[in-house]
């Protein structure tokens, strides 16, 4: 009889431990967050990637945690190619069980990844560019990168208010995001009237341009719209255009803002006649001072990797680590929640009260990405100084 | 197409066709006395160019500029000896036995993480020892002339090697029949393990002058193995002379099929010629076609 009453004791107490222990259990685990980066590979913006989400997360956990949870970080190195990129997704979804994703960068990778994401109902913020990442293909996923169709808006804009460019030649990358913005460049030409003398592409990481902008120059444009993923190819270009001697106007897309290499690597008169887009977080101008959030974040980033925080791009970097930010302001606006849809809609609904280090944040219609026209500015990407800011253009 | 830019293709192409030779001619000394194809090669021109970037100060004068590449130099030479006692050391016969396909790809592999741990994916850059040359008043940096000189300067070298050292003789012997170099008293792995180092110093030396033109980061020397490679296969694969010329013709082509159809186009056309040579000369232009063994 008394085993039969401490087998009843026991089964009570322990039904109602098992009732009560999830809650606490569930609330003593950790958010997991999955970081897209391309730590290796053909790629120079993985390491910057990587810091800013080590830092982001470091700085919430050691103010109380997301939604009072603590939050661990998985890193995915997709090497820039998307067939690592699935398997690695598939790890970060089926082994590891993440909550959130940031990344990845490229857009190759990120269409390859979405799928995966979107149906483990996984909110995301990668920092991709092409136009064909829709809400469609990633409901629960958003874009810290203006699309290509912006940037190609802005670019020939800029040209015709800044130039006064009535022809103009375009030169990109080849990758998927540039190709996208180059067939809209020609919509937005024929559009504005503005005569185009001349395409070129180039590969990733090609040292010598001259060749194709001997073949744009001999079309005699008033202005190129140069579209570059990053600042080594930048270089390239700028150093290929001063060897031609040849002084034309470049309005240039956000990687053409990215001017660490090539000031070093030629100075700042590569820049003559060139402008380019910024996220306007990152730029000032005098009469009204720099911006105070993005000194903090260059200065915190130093701090924490001392040696190498001079080679990150920290406009770039900005984005990966207000995605963190972001999503912590989502899942905190849900009480907790960190469900796909909810998530999502918390964005779609208040992504313009997140007061980061890039602000003027936006939802689209029919688009996910976060970064419009408003949250952009024309500089002359010469002027950057210690932190990264650069002046813009006009003020 | 104008003169200049005639001039500014042709000058260009030969430059960077200079660098495809001379990772041609590092190929044929180590395939001709091991028949091993090293592909840390490319890997190989990058980390030269990295310690160029690491130890040359911003502007160095013509005596520490000599002074750091003969350290360089030096290094190389030691670097890929020792490669050749790891590829070689466990083959009873390199011709007969392949695992140095993975033991050259992994040297590859190693140096790559090494450079990259180093330094990120961001690429290095090392400014110009000598200011740059016009060329029908277009600015043409001095680096491609250095290169073009160089790989002149290795193919008269090597060939006088060859001809005129006992060590270099003993390369060619057993270049022509390894068992016969064997029986003949030549100690054959001695003279292997020579080669790699030699092959060490052609692209040490490039790698050192022509960094201000190459693209160095952890993930290029991949591309430059291949199209030194290409070259070397147009040319002759064992044939310094067909490197000379495989690595002119890939050079001053690629840069025409970028100023013609774009820059992405350059390895299509490259890759066209490759397939138009091999149809016709299977052993390249200047390759000598493989006696049967009966």
């Amino acid at each position: 009889m008394k085993l039969t009453r401490r087998i009843l004791a026991s089964l009570l107490v322990g039904g109602v431990m098992g009732s009560v222990m999830p809650a606490f259990a569930d609330n003593a685990e950790p958010i997991k967050l999955g970081a897209f980066v391309p730590v290796t590979g053909a790629g120079a913006l993985g390491e910057a990637s990587l810091v800013a989400v080590e830092l982001a997360v470091k700085q919430i956990n050691e103010s109380g945690g997301m939604a009072g949870r603590q939050v661990q970080l998985t890193v995915a190195d997709y090497q820039t190619d998307p067939t690592i990129g699935v398997g690695e997704a598939t790890r970060l979804v089926h082994q590891v069980g993440i909550d959130l994703a940031v990344g990845p960068t490229y857009s190759q990778v990120t269409l390859a990844v979405l799928p995966l994401l979107s149906a483990g109902q996984i909110p995301s913020i990668n920092v991709s560019g092409s136009s064909t990442i829709t809400p469609a293909v990633g409901p629960f996923s958003f874009s810290m990168l203006p699309n290509a169709e912006t940037q190609a808006r802005a670019m020939v804009e800029n040209a015709i208010a800044e130039f006064g460019a009535k022809k103009v030649a375009v030169f990109s990358d080849n990758g998927s995001q540039a190709k996208t913005a180059v067939a809209e460049i020609q919509k937005v030409l024929e559009e504005k009237g503005v005569e185009l003398t001349g395409i070129q592409e180039y590969n990733y990481n090609s040292q010598d341009l001259t060749p194709q902008l001997l073949a744009l120059r001999s079309g005699e444009p008033d202005a190129i719209l140069l579209f570059t993923s990053t600042g080594d190819d930048t270089a390239n270009v700028l150093l290929s255009r001063a060897q031609l001697n040849w002084d034309v106007n470049i309005s240039g897309s956000y990687g053409v803002s990215l001017a660490t290499q090539a000031l070093a690597a030629g100075g700042a008169d590569l820049f003559n006649n060139v402008i380019a887009l910024n996220y306007a977080g990152f730029t000032y101008c005098k009469a009204d001072g720099k911006p105070q959030r993005a000194i903090d974040l260059v200065e915190a980033v130093r701090e924490y990797k001392p040696d190498s925080a001079s080679r990150y791009p920290m406009n770039f970097l900005a984005l990966f680590y207000d995605s963190v930010f972001i999503l912590k302001a989502a899942v905190e606006g849900n009480g907790g929640d960190t469900s796909g849809p909810a998530v999502a809609q918390w964005i779609e609904e208040n992504i313009q009260s997140f007061d980061g280090v890039n602000s003027g944040l936006a939802v689209g219609e029919g688009s996910h990405f976060l970064v419009g026209l408003d949250a952009l500015a024309i500089v002359k990407p010469a002027t950057i100084d210690e932190y990264g800011i650069q002046e813009r253009s006009g003020c | 197409m104008s003169i200049d830019e005639l001039a500014l293709i042709l000058v260009r192409g030969l430059g960077q066709g200079a660098i495809y030779a001379l990772i041609g001619m590092s190929f044929n000394i180590v395939v001709n006395s091991s028949g091993i194809l090293n592909f840390a090669n490319g890997t190989l021109l990058i980390l030269a160019g990295v310690l160029a970037f690491v130890f040359l100060p911003a502007d160095p004068s013509f005596v520490t500029w000599a002074l750091i590449a003969l350290a360089i130099i030096a290094f190389l030479f030691v670097f890929v000896l020792l490669q050749g006692v790891l590829t070689l050391f466990p083959l009873k016969s390199s011709v007969e036995q392949h695992s140095w396909l993975i033991t050259t790809m992994a040297i590859s592999v190693i140096v790559s993480a090494c450079i990259h741990l180093y330094g990120g994916s961001l690429a290095f850059r090392v400014q110009p020892l000598l200011p740059p040359v016009s060329v029908f008043g277009l600015s043409t940096p001095s680096a491609y002339f250095l290169l073009i000189g160089l790989a002149a300067f290795w193919f008269v070298m090597i060939g006088w090697f060859y001809k005129n050292t006992r060590t270099g003789l003993a390369m060619s012997a057993v270049a022509q029949d390894l068992d016969a170099g064997k029986a003949a008293g030549i100690p054959v792995k001695l003279i292997q393990l020579y080669a790699f180092g030699i092959s060490g110093l052609v692209l040490a030396t490039t790698g050192f002058v022509g960094a201000p033109v190459i693209n160095i980061s952890s993930e290029t020397g991949i591309g430059y193995l291949l199209s030194g490679f290409t070259a070397l296969v147009i040319g002759g694969l064992g044939s310094n002379l067909g490197a000379v010329v495989g690595g002119a013709l890939v050079g001053v082509l690629s840069m025409f099929a970028a100023y013609r159809f774009g820059g992405i186009y350059q390895d299509t056309v490259t890759m066209g010629l490759l397939i138009a040579v091999l149809m016709f000369r299977p052993e390249g232009i200047f390759g000598l076609a493989a006696s049967r063994k009966v």
